[in-house]
């Protein structure tokens, strides 16, 4: 089995509904059918050797890593398939770069170990720069919020302005609670209260967290895009099958050229994304490049998932449509690794720093 | 969905390519343009001898017409540097990329033998009469006509909004050879000497700084022999081969200049450090980059034999679409001092940037406007319309 058919025609409506709930459900738990769904896919994943490229190069990992995991994201995409895949990258890096932790990173490419990552304390914390976490004896406490998949992974990397802890999901100390989001997903509120973390357990603030970010960032950007190209086609189909003014909405040129540059910006980002990538896989700082790459995959993504909504007409509000979901979910999914504006604003520092590099 | 490693031998290749473009012959045809008085243009750039002569005008030509016998990525890389240095790259466009390339693929060995090698030495310029007072895209309105006399044609017709025809020898020009249901189908494409009784050119006034032409055809004689491609049928091929020739990747360098400029006179003036205009030239940077992509990604293409019309539409719309912006953020950072023009002697940047507003609608329109590249997205691309 490939990649693709894995994510079919079958299975992709599926799981753009994994973890859905009516809307004011609140913290109703995901079903236990939709986390076994969620597991299976891993499972596969991992089976197909995916997870691998997780791994570093001294470790077994492929040369072409980044490529690679942003080719899963972009399959991911247009199944809104929700799971710790872009947090397990960032984990996958820091703990790669940290060297103590070679047996967790097998555990992880097996699939039988996943980690999510849990950076904010308030909504306007950007995971540039982690909230501060207090740590006394070793042990942890703090609080953060909108983590994602808290109760299905098995490992918590609780991000600090200092320090990393590495925390595993049932230490004591530790309790959980659902958000009621927009995307009706997986979000969480974390609380730490001197939580142990586990043996070499505490990772040092460094160089190594921004390049971790960098790689999520890219890998969040190629899972965008596929959001993109999935919104796109369901639209496609949507005009196709509709009629008004006696033709069907297809041949309306207004309505085509909006898809038309849609589909457009959609492939030229998407080309962009894997370009960084490949710079990423030939050892190029992609810090700025990743930046970029995600604030265009994250605005086209909110625009065009709108646009999709409004080309499907009233319909497009309705639960029924799936249009409505990659709506939802691209509200979350555009601002999880950083806010389009915040890119722009480290971008910016960027390309000021290096002209004035140049101008001296 | 992995890409192979980009070849090593281009990398060197774009090396002397570049050291070329930052060197003395480069930059005297710059200051030479930048001389020019208003009005005034060039015959011929020494800059596209020197290129002929190292055979980059043609790199991805045959040896034996001109070219190194490269590949389209070595041919981009000519192309990009041109563009990226800011060497007016219009007669290459016309000569090379749309004349001679058309030649190379449907001429006669004749034809080819007879115009190629000159091209490709930057010795001779050719145009393209294809636009009329009232046919633009839609080439199929053209009034052009060949009418038919004995073995051959006599041809008729107005054509407009062309460049470098005062200079060329020899212009691409499609006449309707015959009518028919079908638009496209009886459009012929003639290989017109300009140099003719019976054709005449004059300049058009224009906002630009090189001219438009008016040419006039009246009763030019043609024989079988100065058809390029099928009777009746060459505006198709020629089409086709637009479309599968479409990069983006002279319409990301001239961008890619410009924002560069931008971005250095943001520099300059302390306004990089302004997030107002940073975080607006940060966006730039990541869509011209992302353009950059896309574009090398249908050169890659073309290279691997397997162009793809529709995404080399999208590359196009996309690089054209971005002049605008980079345009506006250019007049935001240097204020009043962008209005200038070169010949004021006190103009910021040399006048560059007026210059380029001037001229920035241009790429929105040339080589397909935006409009065209849309629609073949929508429809060979999205099954719509």
């Amino acid at each position: 089995m490939s990649l693709t058919e894995l994510f079919d025609d079958e299975l992709i409506p599926v799981l753009r509904r994994l973890g859905d709930r009516p809307k004011g459900a609140g913290q109703e738990a995901p079903s236990e059918a939709d986390t076994a769904a969620r597991e299976l896919v891993w499972a596969t994943l991992a089976d197909l050797g995916e997870l691998r490229a997780l791994l570093p190069v001294r470790l077994g990992g492929p040369v072409d890593a980044l490529a690679r995991l942003v080719a899963t994201a972009e399959v991911m995409g247009p199944a809104l398939f929700q799971s710790p895949f872009q947090d397990t990258v960032l984990a996958a890096e820091l703990l790669a770069a940290d060297g103590r932790h070679d047996t967790l990173l097998e555990r992880i490419a097996e699939g039988t170990r996943t980690v999510a990552v849990a950076v904010r304390e308030h909504g306007t914390d950007e995971p540039s720069r982690p909230a501060p976490l207090t740590t006394h004896d070793g042990r942890v406490s703090g609080t953060r919020r909108f983590v994602a998949f808290a109760p299905d992974v098995d490992l918590l990397l609780v991000a600090g302005d200092h320090e990393h802890a590495l925390v595993a999901a049932g230490a004591p100390g530790l309790t959980l609670r659902r958000h009621d989001d927009i995307g009706r997903g997986d979000l969480h509120r974390v609380t730490l209260e001197r939580a142990e973390p586990v043996p070499d357990g505490l990772l040092p603030h460094g160089p190594s967290y921004g390049r971790a970010l960098a790689r999520a960032r890219i890998v969040q950007a190629g899972y965008l895009t596929g959001l993109v190209h999935g919104a796109l086609e369901l639209t496609v189909e949507r005009v196709k099958s509709r009629s008004a003014f006696g033709r069907p909405l297809a041949q309306h040129q207004a309505l085509a050229h909006r898809l038309a540059a849609a589909a457009a910006e959609a492939t030229v980002v998407r080309s962009f994304v894997r370009s960084v990538a490949r710079d990423g896989d030939a050892g190029q700082d992609i810090g700025s490049t990743a930046a970029q790459a995600l604030f265009l995959a994250a605005d086209l993504a909110r625009d065009v998932t709108a646009e999709a909504v409004h080309l499907h007409g009233a319909a497009g509000l309705t639960e029924e449509q799936d249009i409505s979901v990659f709506h939802r979910r691209a509200a979350v999914d555009t601002l999880t690794l950083g806010s389009p504006t915040a890119l722009r604003r480290e971008v910016a520092a960027l390309l000021a720093a290096r002209h004035h590099v140049l101008g001296d | 969905m992995t890409q192979a490693p980009p070849v090593t031998g281009i990398d060197t290749f774009r090396e002397e390519v570049h050291a070329f473009f930052a060197g003395d012959t480069v930059r005297r045809t710059l200051a030479e343009v930048a001389a020019h008085a208003p009005g005034e243009e060039a015959a011929g750039l020494e800059v596209y001898r020197a290129l002929g002569e190292r055979g980059w005008l043609a790199a991805d030509w045959p040896r034996e017409y001109g070219g190194l016998g490269l590949s389209p990525r070595e041919a981009a890389v000519v192309t990009e540097e041109m563009t990226l240095a800011g060497v007016p790259d219009d007669v290459h466009v016309l000569s090379i990329d749309i004349v001679g390339k058309f030649l190379l693929l449907a001429g006669t060995e004749r034809q080819k033998k007879q115009h190629l090698p000159a091209l490709a030495r930057g010795e001779r310029a050719a145009s393209v009469l294809f636009t009329e007072p009232d046919a633009g895209s839609d080439l199929s309105a053209l009034r052009t006509r060949a009418e038919a006399d004995g073995d051959g044609w006599r041809l008729y017709g107005t054509k407009v909004f062309n460049m470098k025809s005062q200079f060329a020898d020899v212009a691409l020009c499609a006449a309707r050879t015959s009518d028919g249901a079908i638009g496209m189908y009886g459009i012929t494409l003639f290989l017109l000497p300009l140099r003719s009784p019976g054709v005449h050119v004059e300049p058009v006034p224009s906002v630009q700084n090189d001219r438009f032409n008016l040419v006039v055809i009246d009763g030019v004689r043609l024989t079988e022999a100065d058809v390029v491609g099928e009777v009746d049928d060459g505006w198709r091929s020629l089409n086709d081969l637009l479309q599968l020739e479409r990069t983006g990747i002279d319409f990301h360098g001239k961008a890619r200049r410009l924002l560069d400029l931008v971005i250095r006179r943001a520099a300059e003036t302390g306004r990089l450090a302004d997030p107002v205009h940073g975080v607006r030239l940060a966006e730039l940077d990541a869509r011209l980059r992302a353009s950059h992509a896309m574009a090398w990604q249908m050169v890659d293409n073309l290279a691997a034999g397997a162009p793809d019309p529709v995404a080399s539409a999208m590359s196009k719309w996309y690089a054209g679409e971005q002049f605008r912006p980079v345009l506006q953020a250019g007049q935001e950072i240097d204020g009043m001092g962008s209005v200038l023009t070169a010949w004021d002697g006190e103009a910021t940047a040399d006048g560059v940037l007026e210059a380029n507003v001037r001229l920035g609608p241009a790429h929105r329109l040339a080589s397909g406007t935006s409009e065209i590249m849309l629609y073949l997205i929508a429809t060979n691309g999205l099954g719509l319309l």
